[in-house]
């Protein structure tokens, strides 16, 4: 526990040195929910709804953190570890590798937390907004969103040979995922053929499942959405645990 | 003498080429052994079968009669390493990478007293990115240290080091070994094996072509000086073929 607490204070720390995740999984989102706010305001979602734009596109923002941080930020530290041998150096020492992964799956989690309460703080004090559904059932949906996007960000990380690769894998899932997934451009007001390539995206899948959460809808009408994600998480744990590579 | 790290018949290959063939040697308490050769010659790859980070084809490893693959946590809280290049987080400093290093063992020496010791505590606040090349080696010594070990393997400790940082790193190296540490090191520097280690092996194209102390080296070879006796070892064939 030692190590791990001492490595997840050091981690923390030069992560939150390297920038790029305060932007993108903590500012980035803000921005979005902010702008969304802005345009749309307290307009129903679509004629006759009976809940806010905002609050229809609440799920969907407040899946941005993990997008970054499973399918960009993770990938990218994990292959930069191996590239640089930190990997290989704490092989000789007494802890396991696996923890230096450990503590990076709870830095992402940590952002990913930090994220869904601003966007949460931002959505509520500026545009009126109340999570409709159950905190229990959005928190479930919320972890399950984020360990089959962390499942993917590890296959990456874990078994791309270098920086390069890992690097165009994350780009290749993160940019397209962020914009058609709905998680910045709302899926709602995409035209349908455009939709039903979205729904190919496991994002989707976890966006439908965190907005029918938020929403209070109830989880028949997306059970589709909930075997996606746990057979997406199933498959790609599996494979980056099988396929690892240390050195 | 107590024997603290013992290779039987290590053998590895990459893609059928052979790098190590049939080493095999034992390196007893409070002993400095110092494995030499030529680039390539071996050394690393010996050195990384020994310590589990690669499996060697066959042969048997203890350390501390312990399996290094299979009693790794045990056998690397008694164990400090230092690999040829330093591995290490962007941003981290020294004084991070220390306490993180220190927070991995059970029983362990303090960071700053090392650090000292090497001549680094005005660089406690530092990104070890910003160190001088000398500086890092010294600091990778003293992480390797952290864990108040039986045994040390330095793969080639003070490459990169000038002459003073050298001689620095030298009477470190001698003051552990008068404590009873055991040290497996890797140099290019002849005057460096001479004055610390205790017995060589001399590699060459994966297998030994010398064991033994650094003045029964010489004097079995026709040289007089041991870097003349060492590229004796080493470049046998050529000699022999150009005969």
């Amino acid at each position: 526990m030692k190590a791990f607490r001492t490595m997840l204070d050091t981690e923390l720390k030069l992560s939150l040195r390297g920038m790029d995740m305060l932007i993108f999984a903590l500012c980035m989102p803000v921005v979005i929910m902010a702008i969304l706010g802005i345009l749309y305001g307290s307009k129903p979602a679509f004629p006759g709804a009976e809940y806010t734009f905002v609050a229809q596109s609440f799920g969907a923002v407040a899946a941005i953190a993990i997008c970054a941080g499973g399918v960009m930020g993770l990938p990218l530290v994990i292959a930069d570890y191996r590239q640089k041998r930190i990997l290989k150096r704490l092989q000789v020492t007494p802890t396991s590798p696996a923890l230096i992964l450990a503590v990076q799956i709870v830095v992402y989690a940590l952002y990913a937390a930090v994220s869904l309460f601003l966007v949460y703080g931002t959505a509520h004090v500026f545009f009126q907004y109340r999570l409709e559904g159950s905190w229990l059932q959005f928190a479930g949906a919320y972890l399950l969103v984020m360990l089959s996007m962390f499942s993917i960000g590890m296959l990456v990380g874990g078994t791309a040979p270098d920086m390069k690769t890992a690097g165009i894998f994350a780009s290749v899932l993160y940019f397209p995922m962020l914009i058609f997934s709905g998680a910045t451009l709302p899926y709602e007001v995409m035209p349908p053929a455009l939709q039903r390539i979205a729904d190919l995206m496991p994002l989707t899948q976890g966006i439908k499942l965190l907005k029918a959460s938020s929403l209070g809808h109830p989880v028949e009408d997306v059970w589709v959405s909930v075997i996606v994600l746990c057979g997406v998480t199933a498959l790609c744990s599996l494979f980056a645990l099988r396929f690892f590579k240390w050195e | 003498m107590e024997t603290m790290i013992e290779v039987e018949n290590l053998n590895k290959s990459y893609h059928q080429i052979p790098a190590v063939r049939g080493v095999s040697f034992a390196v007893g308490c409070g002993e400095v052994f110092g494995l030499l050769g030529a680039n390539g010659a071996g050394k690393t790859t010996t050195i990384e079968c020994i310590l589990g980070t690669k499996t060697s084809d066959s042969g048997t490893v203890s350390i501390l009669g312990l399996d290094p693959r299979k009693d790794r946590k045990r056998l690397f809280e008694q164990v400090g390493v230092q690999f040829q290049e330093a591995a290490y987080q962007d941003k981290i400093t020294v004084s991070e990478l220390c306490r993180m290093t220190q927070s991995l063992y059970k029983t362990s020496v303090s960071p700053l007293g090392l650090l000292e010791q090497f001549s680094l505590s005005e660089k406690h606040g530092s990104l070890v990115s910003e160190l001088s090349g000398g500086q890092r080696q010294r600091l990778f010594i003293v992480l390797a240290l952290i864990p108040d070990p039986k045994v040390v393997f330095l793969d080639e400790l003070t490459t990169g080091l000038d002459s003073k940082a050298r001689r620095d790193v030298w009477k470190c190296i001698s003051e552990l070994k008068a404590k009873g540490l055991t040290v497996l090191l890797t140099s290019h520097f002849m005057d460096e094996v001479e004055a610390l280690c205790d017995r060589i092996s001399i590699l060459k194209n994966g297998s030994i072509v010398y064991a033994g102390t650094v003045s029964d080296a010489v004097a079995a070879s026709p040289h007089e000086k041991f870097e003349d006796a060492y590229l004796w070892y080493t470049e046998e064939e050529m000699s022999y073929e150009s005969l």
